[in-house]
């Protein structure tokens, strides 16, 4: 007897209006011409569907899980880039490390659950992207995370101060639990972000070759096996959120899920010594959509059906209805497929972990004519049997796109005079000064691997790095860097050039600790790809991800979108944020930027130039237009080889990339871990002394070098360095007749120690 | 007799640093094991087949409690007396961080009245949130095993990760027997090597003790984390320094010297 919580529902007879009705009153999210599509559908089967059959088709086919808006343009521009670099694409993407290992990394981001509910979006957003890594087979051994905030309320919505105190709390209280170091991230400020703040969190894992994952189940009879937390009705719809705008006052925070890192800890080992084992046939994470996204993409990568048995999957809550169970999004779970000689393994290496973990259903031959069926039942009664084929063909969209040209004059101002006030002005500035009352609170040296973390120098008085080196396996004496690129400011006025500028930027980083880039990830956010603007700024971000890194020869090895950060008339500029890794050979050849002593050469490699637009500079003076830095990835690449090569023969003692502020911010920064100052002349630049010191130029580097090598350096380097003074006690630089610069290093360091000391 | 010492690395949901210790011990020369508490419990394992217990620092159970009570709550109903007789016969017992934590509610230390009763607390931080950075520790080593590889008065580096870290006695005779048996082995300075409060003293601890060792010298508690450097290029500011061995490694060598000659 078809009963209430099973039965089919009226759907093929109805019209447009009253399937409209049906999808917001379901909240599936769907277009009309997608409902049309399924009524066809069951039309052609002479059959209505079940609730349960319209849930995961509303799952399957959203933004967040099919990619439909940008799925084809990602696939014309950045796809397949440096494509022999990459050693295996899954939930996360992986690249080869040496003949043993391999680092699997992901960059996700958790932008509307953080805006609805901070400390549970951000939390669970550590726990998704964790599991993704585990996913591949490998250990989580760092977490990254870049967050951009507002700085003004605004009416309706929590304030910034409140949104961004529960975002650091949750990835502090889920990473710190879990016990995978946070090293590595940003905090960005501007009120492009007011109310839609963005969380972007990555992950890297290592994982021997021989063990990696794949997702795939390929043959009839295999078990499937959920494993980890119960299952209850938070993060119902969380999908379907993600896919659309914020508006005031109709958050719904039942969609947010709730994090358990207690239950993750144990659940990481057990898998993990499964996997050990050769225990695991596949392995998926339970994210967005839950089980109904995971199955169907874990039957039909391997051609086949299979059987589900909701009723065996263990709950939290009473009273659930199958459709419930199929797309909740509760957090710490994952589903294994295991080959039937394997079970038991695999139960008691569970009930060891206390890992709570369940049967519920096998993969079952293809039934050739009608194609694979997945069939799902409750109770003995069948809730669901959809051909795979349909479930999982998302709809997808070449959405059109306008693209505006914003035309921009180099600009300058009136000269400024008293560099030592702007400089100050802009040490204490919140997108430069210390994130220490954060990054304090995460745990960064768990695991016991860090060599590099977020901050270098003599105890107490630490100064910010460039990048982070994890040792992956104490067997090694290799590090693993592991940093990140994005410039908002850059990209909300041209999202090529600050596309290319987010790849310089995370390229830099890894140089600067001495360590050849591996792989990126990219975390993209944008507004509503509905709009054609918006669409041709995410064309515009993603031409420029591929001109960059097609000269680099770097992979973009794993990414996301998030569309529809917008609300009302406000929306996010369309910004990717790039996680990056790379390799050093030698631990202690790491690099970090704090002075090593007194009377070394102080070298700028690469010029300044004109080129302002966005700077911190033009921020803070208020000019709004004016061109934006433009990263020649040719450069980069030439400065990169010879940069690295110098550090191989250890002629390079400290180094820092010239970003935010230029070369005045990068070089005060040297000072702060140190306590040891410089002595400087710019007065061989032509530029204007403001311009030299504060311009943004990208692909640049200041680094100290070892005295008495400075001729071997400048043959390295060629006509890219520039000497320009030595270190010594305090913090001065000439510039012709001018003194530009007079600065103690301690004024300079409380300075950008605001807000933490 | 010339085999590796036994260790078990205790752990449970939440204990996190497992690896870093278990690593630390096998680079130390010890046949390391990672230990889940149902093991004990269950009697598959006995605590009397090993030579040494490291509890690892972390959140059991989540810590959502008070840190360190529920997995000391775990052992003290079934394996306490195991672990006092251990104690008693001589066999070394390490805790750091959430491990420390444990030792304290096991009342393992400082045991100055000898009836294993908890004595003391590690409260919340004055500081009132996580502190995770390098900090200064001034070394008393008296007969703690655990410090053999140290000079006495030596001035070291350790990180630290916690947020409930501030030693309080029960009682000020609790304190002044600590202080009387020079138990308090490991203190937090300054840069200088003074006793100095926050930040130097990072969670308000009074008399700004890190760490305890009990009278007989093996049973060893402290809030930093030696087990995360074991290698100096895991210590925060050795692109600064000369090349010496980690300070993880000295602690650990001392344990395993230590054990070594008992054999």
């Amino acid at each position: 007897m078809k009963t209430d919580l099973t039965g089919a529902m009226r759907y093929t007879e109805l019209n447009d209006e009253e399937l409209s009705e049906i999808n917001s009153r379901m909240h599936l999210g769907l277009s009309l011409e997608e409902m049309l599509r399924i009524k066809t559908y069951f039309t052609n089967l002479n059959r209505e569907p079940t609730e349960l059959e319209l849930q995961s088709l509303a799952q399957a086919w959203s933004e967040h899980s099919g990619y439909k808006s940008s799925r084809n343009y990602l696939k014309k521009f950045i796809f397949g880039l440096a494509k022999e670099k990459i050693f295996y694409q899954g939930d996360a993407g992986l690249v080869s490390f040496n003949d043993k290992l391999a680092v699997a990394l992901k960059i996700e981001s958790h932008n509307h659950p953080s805006a609805i509910e901070p400390y549970g979006g951000a939390a669970t957003g550590v726990g998704g992207i964790l599991r993704d890594i585990l996913s591949m087979g490998a250990q989580p051994v760092a977490v990254s995370d870049v967050l951009f905030f507002g700085k003004r309320s605004k009416k309706g919505f929590p304030s910034p101060r409140f949104i961004e105190e529960g975002v650091v709390a949750g990835i502090r209280d889920y990473g710190n639990r879990v016990g995978i170091p946070t090293v590595s991230g940003g905090i960005f400020y501007s009120n492009d972000f007011v109310p839609n703040v963005l969380v972007n969190v990555g992950c890297v894992g290592i994982v021997e070759k021989d063990k990696v994952l794949g997702s795939s189940v390929s043959k009839p009879g295999i078990k499937l096996i959920i494993a980890g937390g119960k299952t209850g009705r938070d993060g119902i719809h969380g999908v379907n959120m993600a896919s659309s705008v914020i508006e005031k006052g109709k958050e719904d925070a039942t969609t947010v899920q709730l994090g358990n890192p207690i239950v993750k800890e144990p659940l990481i080992h057990a898998v993990l010594e499964a996997n050990d084992r050769g225990l695991i046939s596949a392995l998926k994470d339970l994210g967005g959509g839950g089980l109904s996204s995971v199955i169907g993409e874990m039957l039909l990568a391997g051609n086949v059906g299979g059987s589900i048995y909701l009723d065996r999957v263990p709950l939290k809550e009473m009273n659930m209805r199958p459709w419930e169970i199929w797309i909740s999004e509760s957090q710490e779970r994952m589903l294994l497929a295991v080959e039937e000689k394997n079970v038991e393994d695999v139960m008691d290496i569970m009930d060891q972990w206390d890992v709570t973990a369940a049967i519920i259903g096998e993969s079952e031959a293809g039934e050739s004519e009608a194609g694979d069926h997945l069939k799902i039942f409750y109770k003995g009664e069948a809730v669901m049997d959809l051909d795979l084929e349909f479930l999982t063909s998302t709809p997808l969209y070449y959405r059109s796109y306008r693209q505006v040209k914003k035309n921009a004059e180099t600009t300058l101002p009136r000269y400024p005079g008293n560099l030592n006030k702007i400089l100050l002005k802009m040490l204490e500035d919140p997108n430069i000064r210390t994130k220490e009352f954060a990054v304090r609170q995460y745990d960064h040296t768990v695991r016991g691997s860090t060599v590099i973390g977020p901050f270098s120098g003599k105890v107490s008085i630490e100064g910010p790095t460039d990048a982070s080196i994890i040792r992956p396996s104490w067997d090694y004496n290799e590090g693993l860097a592991i940093s990140h690129g994005v410039n908002p400011f850059y990209s909300r006025l041209d999202p090529y050039r600050g596309a290319k500028a987010a790849v310089d930027e995370a390229v830099r980083n890894i140089v600067s600790s001495g360590s050849e880039p591996l792989a990126m990830s990219d975390c993209i956010n944008a507004g509503n790809p509905e709009k054609p603007e918006v669409m041709g700024e995410f064309v515009q971000m993603l031409q420029g991800l591929r001109d960059s890194a097609s000269v680099l020869e770097i992979p973009y090895v794993s990414g996301n979108v998030s569309f529809y950060n917008e609300t009302g008339k406000t929306r996010i500029p369309t910004v990717p944020t790039i996680l990056i890794t790379g390799k050093i050979e030698r631990l202690d050849h790491s690099l970090t930027p704090d002075l090593k002593g007194i009377g070394n050469p102080i070298y700028a490699i690469g010029p300044p130039a004109y080129e302002m637009g966005g700077s911190l500079y033009y921020r803070m003076l208020g000019i709004k237009r004016s061109p934006v830095p433009d990263s020649d990835p040719n450069v980069l690449k030439d400065r990169k080889n010879r940069f690295l090569e110098a550090a191989k023969e250890k002629l390079i003692l400290s180094s820092h990339d010239v970003s935010e502020g230029g070369m005045a911010v990068a070089l005060a920064e040297m000072t702060i871990g140190s306590g040891i100052g410089m002595e400087l002349d710019f007065s061989s630049f032509s530029l204007r002394a403001d311009v030299t010191v504060f311009s943004e130029t990208q692909s640049r580097f200041v680094v100290e070098v070892a005295k008495g090598s400075e001729r071997r350096f400048e043959e390295i380097m060629g006509s890219q360095a520039m000497l320009l003074g030595y270190t010594s006690e305090n913090f001065r630089a000439l510039r012709g007749e001018e003194r530009i610069f007079d600065l103690s290093v301690e004024k300079i360091r409380n300075k950008w120690k605001v807000g933490y000391q | 007799m010339n085999r590796e010492p036994k260790v078990a690395v205790v752990t449970m949901e939440g204990t996190n640093n497992e690896f870093e210790a278990f690593n630390s011990l096998k680079y130390a020369g010890a046949a390391a094991e990672i230990v889940h508490i149902k093991k004990f419990e269950s009697g598959a394992r006995k605590v009397s087949e090993y030579d040494m217990i490291f509890f690892p620092g972390g959140f059991s159970a989540g810590d959502y409690i008070r840190a360190g009570a529920i997995m000391a709550a775990r052992i003290k109903a079934k394996l306490l007396n195991d672990i006092e007789s251990f104690v008693e016969q001589g066999n070394l017992v390490m805790g750091s961080c959430n491990g420390f934590q444990v030792l304290i509610e096991l009342g393992l230390l400082p045991n100055t009245q000898g009836k294993w009763e908890t004595e003391a607390a590690l409260a919340v931080n004055i500081s009132n949130r996580f502190e995770a950075r390098t900090i200064y520790l001034r070394v008393r080593k008296n007969n703690c095993l655990f410090l053999k590889n140290f000079e006495d008065g030596e001035v070291i580096k350790l990180p630290i990760a916690h947020m409930e870290g501030r030693f309080v006695p029960k009682s000020q005779s609790i304190l002044e027997e600590i202080v009387r048996r020079k138990m308090n082995v490991l203190t937090y300075v300054d840069s200088m090597g003074k006793e100095a409060d926050y930040p130097w003293n990072p969670n308000g601890s009074v008399l700004n003790i890190a760490g305890l060792c009990n009278d007989r010298g093996n049973v060893l508690g402290l809030m930093p984390h030696p087990e995360r450097v074991f290698f100096r290029e895991t210590e925060s500011d050795w692109t600064r320094g000369e090349n010496r061995q980690g300070m993880g490694f000295r602690f650990f060598l001392s344990a395993v010297e230590a054990i070594k000659e008992k054999f």
